[in-house]
């Protein structure tokens, strides 16, 4: 008779261990993530928050004592404001270009240096080496290359042809595309990642079924480096829509972050960094930058909603 | 399995009191109201906030470049001052502008008088010195130079100029005055400028176009090149053609700004010219460069410049043994205007009217702007002193100093006149304005009239945006 109630006991207490260590499981991971978390918190979503609510006001960054709550007139500000409007539309011009552009040579350079050859690794080594330059290095370098009486002109009068204006209006785009180009090595050390992640019998198994070098590509290396290639998709939007510090090396006045580049590469964040330390418009320039921050929040979610078409994962993705 | 558990538990503990003991100093030290408050009427004479406990010195930050506030004055300085600690903080807008911003603005700030301090009174950032200066026994009020009047500013009349006095020049120039290589008008057959009468803006930029070397549309030698940007539209050349002609981009209230009149016009038609020429570098001639360096390289003929580009010739390696080679002559001037030669910067310094430490910054201020800094300055000649006594000290043992010395005393007859900025505006606004809208009229992708009209909207929006800031009833 006094089994069941036994039985009742046992399976409670059993509970109730379960729970607790559950509970200490949670803690535990609460506890080993707090310091990362405290500290962005205090230094990561406090600030955030705190510019968020400066951007409905007039702030200017010295009128702190009276302060004047504006609603929304910023970020309305933000839809007939013709240089932010133009700025977005540059921005997502490089956008649309760069980011394929970036992913494409960026993954056929991880290929190639996937390759088991002799001196691979200084390969590997030179195509890094420019993701680890200081991008202010980068900028100058380039700029010199590309001034009317830089190297680039000096080569192209040695083959008897025309100097060209690189920076000027006409062609100012393409030495921005090259520089941004430059440093597409930095995502092949993730691409190589992914690639030596691809079983090599599957590889095997479709060479043995007769399966061709493209073939094998396009249906094994491709699909199973889809995560990776979602990835650095994500990255590259997210890095695009932010590029800023890049025009402003190749403006006409280089030597302050308040220069203003050339109009053909005259970007969102260098508006909304010009408003905010030019113009003192602190207020309006965060709320530019609360635009840009929702708008790749949209753009992200948009391209995670499409990841169950196109990417590949090994692992069931729908665990807790 | 506990013991990690135990581990992270103290080392949460141990960042978690970092992280308040950060967070306690930077709100007792930086809350804006609270510094408001507690210095509204401040007073740099006052007493300020003793030195904490055990002795600790008072730290005064000093925006300025380390190469004009060097470690070794630093170090003099605490010698003498156990009291305070100083710290230089690089002298950067931006950072300033974001200092200001979380409300932990510098005790002392680096200001160009002529362009920044109406604006920086009017924004609630300087602290009235007038009393300080009265009382000090290292400034002599008698013994000052019209240019301390550049650190005026009257709040009632709006007249920079004349008030109350904010701050005080660490050195100044005429800047608007031409050196030039004398070996380049050897080669190109041309006779140097009188070194006291003054050319007529056309003459000067004629006179570049003679000097400049091309390479079919490549210039490997530049006739004429601004120390302060490109040789083009911008507001510090074009305020001073204003001047010199008798007019402004803004009304006399600095309440409006029109750029379209025919005035304006003819002056940007003539930095439109003068760009596509070659003479100077461009949006059209880019560089990677500023003027003076092109001008040591050799890459340059004339440069506009003050006296303190002597000082800059005779520190640099390529320069200083050859000083010979460089000549100096006036400002140049408009035609038919008045000869005027301004200063375009009268770099000095304020003390944040928020500072918690007015006295101690009031001592760092006296000592770098009236002791021994300000005469060793005098003395290398790296710009004019703001006093009388300091400006007998100003060197003139060697050829060079003698010419630059003796130049200097002609052209100090012309510096009367004060270059109309509008104190509603920052002067970077204005720049980038320029920058932005006036930059595609080199490249014929806009008009005069077009980019005059866009600009006068853009400052106008801007000038009342800014006077409701600083007066908003």
């Amino acid at each position: 008779m006094n089994q069941p109630a036994q039985t009742g006991k046992s399976a409670s207490y059993g509970s109730k261990r379960f729970r607790s260590r559950s509970f200490k499981e949670a803690l535990e991971f609460y506890v080993f993530i707090s310091p990362w978390f405290i500290v962005f918190i205090l230094l990561g979503l406090i600030p955030l928050l705190y510019g968020l609510y400066l951007s409905f006001t007039n702030y200017a960054g010295f009128n702190m004592d009276r302060l004047v709550y504006v609603g929304f007139d910023n970020y309305r500000k933000v839809f007939t404001d013709n240089d932010a409007m133009y700025s977005l539309g540059r921005t997502i011009f490089f956008t649309v270009i760069m980011v394929p552009a970036s992913i494409v040579l960026g993954f056929l350079l991880a290929v190639l240096l996937n390759q088991n050859i002799k001196g691979i690794g200084i390969y590997r080594t030179l195509f890094f080496i420019p993701s680890i330059i200081p991008v202010v290095a980068v900028g100058t370098m380039w700029r010199s290359l590309f001034v009317e009486d830089g190297v680039i002109n000096n080569l192209l009068l040695q083959l008897g042809l025309q100097p060209v204006d690189w920076l000027g209006y006409d062609y100012a785009i393409y030495p921005l595309f090259i520089m941004l180009l430059w440093g597409v090595g930095g995502g092949i050390l993730i691409y190589l990642a992914g690639l030596k992640g691809v079983s090599k019998d599957l590889y095997e198994a479709a060479a043995i079924d007769g399966a061709t070098t493209v073939q094998r590509f396009a249906k094994i290396t491709i699909p199973l480096v889809t995560p990776v290639l979602f990835f650095q998709f994500i990255m590259s939007i997210i890095g695009s829509l932010q590029i800023f510090v890049q025009p402003i090396l190749l403006a006409a006045n280089s030597n302050s972050l308040l220069s203003t580049p050339i109009r053909p590469i005259y970007v969102y964040s260098v508006h909304a960094f010009q408003q905010i330390f030019a113009y003192g418009r602190f207020g309006y320039g965060l709320a530019l930058l609360w635009v840009l921050f929702i708008m790749i929040l949209a753009l992200t979610v948009v391209v995670f909603s499409t990841s169950k078409l196109w990417v590949f994962y090994e692992v069931d993705q729908g665990g807790k | 399995m506990k013991k990690t558990l135990w581990t992270a538990c103290l080392s949460l503990l141990v960042l978690s009191g970092m992280l308040s003991a950060c967070a306690g100093n930077t709100n007792s030290n930086n809350a804006p109201g609270k510094n408001a408050a507690s210095s509204e009427n401040a007073n740099a004479g006052d007493v300020s906030e003793k030195p904490v406990a055990g002795g600790k010195p008072v730290v005064i930050r000093h925006t300025m470049y380390d190469s004009e506030f060097t470690s070794e004055m630093v170090a003099e300085f605490e010698k003498t001052h156990p009291n305070i600690k100083v710290e230089i903080v690089s002298a950067d807008y931006n950072k300033l502008m974001a200092m200001m911003a979380a409300g932990n603005g510098p005790d002392i700030i680096r200001t160009n008088s002529v362009t920044e301090l109406p604006g920086y009174v009017l924004k609630g950032m300087a602290l009235d010195l007038t009393s300080n200066f009265n009382t000090s026994s290292v400034f002599k009020t008698e013994d000052f130079l019209p240019v301390v009047n550049q650190f005026k500013y009257d709040t009632i009349t709006g007249e920079h100029g004349s008030g109350a006095l904010y701050g005080f020049p660490k050195d100044w120039s005429p800047d608007y005055t031409i050196y030039y290589n004398k070996k380049m008008f050897e080669e190109a057959g041309v006779p140097v400028p009188s070194s006291t009468e003054a050319m007529t803006w056309k003459q000067l930029v004629e006179l570049g176009q003679k000097l400049t070397v091309k390479n079919g549309n490549k210039v490997s030698q530049y006739g004429l090149v601004y120390f302060n940007g490109g040789t083009i539209a911008n507001q510090d050349l074009i305020n001073l053609q204003l001047l010199q002609q008798g007019g402004s981009m803004y009304s006399d209230d600095f309440g409006q700004a029109d750029l379209t009149t025919p005035q304006m016009k003819d002056l940007l038609q003539f930095w439109v010219d003068t760009a596509k020429s070659g003479v100077g570098p461009s949006p059209l001639h880019q560089e990677t460069d500023w003027g003076g360096q092109l001008f040591v390289d050799d890459k340059a003929a004339i440069i506009i410049a003050g006296y303190w580009f002597s000082g800059f010739l005779k520190t640099n390696e390529l320069t200083k043994d050859r000083l010979g080679d460089f000549g100096v002559a006036p400002a140049p001037t408009m035609e038919g205007g008045k000869r005027i030669s301004p200063t375009g910067a009268g770099t000095g310094a304020i003390i944040y009217k928020n500072t918690k430490h007015p006295k101690e910054a009031w001592e760092v201020f006296e000592w770098f702007f009236g002791g021994k800094p300000a005469e060793d300055r005098a003395k290398a000649g790296y710009g004019l002193p703001g006093t009388q006594t300091l400006a007998e000290m100003l060197p003139q043992s060697t050829e060079f100093d003698k010419m630059n010395y003796d130049f200097i005393q002609n052209e100090l007859k012309y510096t009367d006149g004060s270059l109309p900025y509008n104190p509603y505006l920052n002067y970077q606004a204005v720049n980038s304005i320029f920058e932005k809208y006036f930059t595609p009229v080199y490249f014929d992708k806009d008009s005069i009239d077009g980019a005059t009209q866009k600009m006068t909207e853009e400052l106008n929006t801007l000038i009342s945006e800014g006077k409701q800031l600083v007066s908003p009833e």
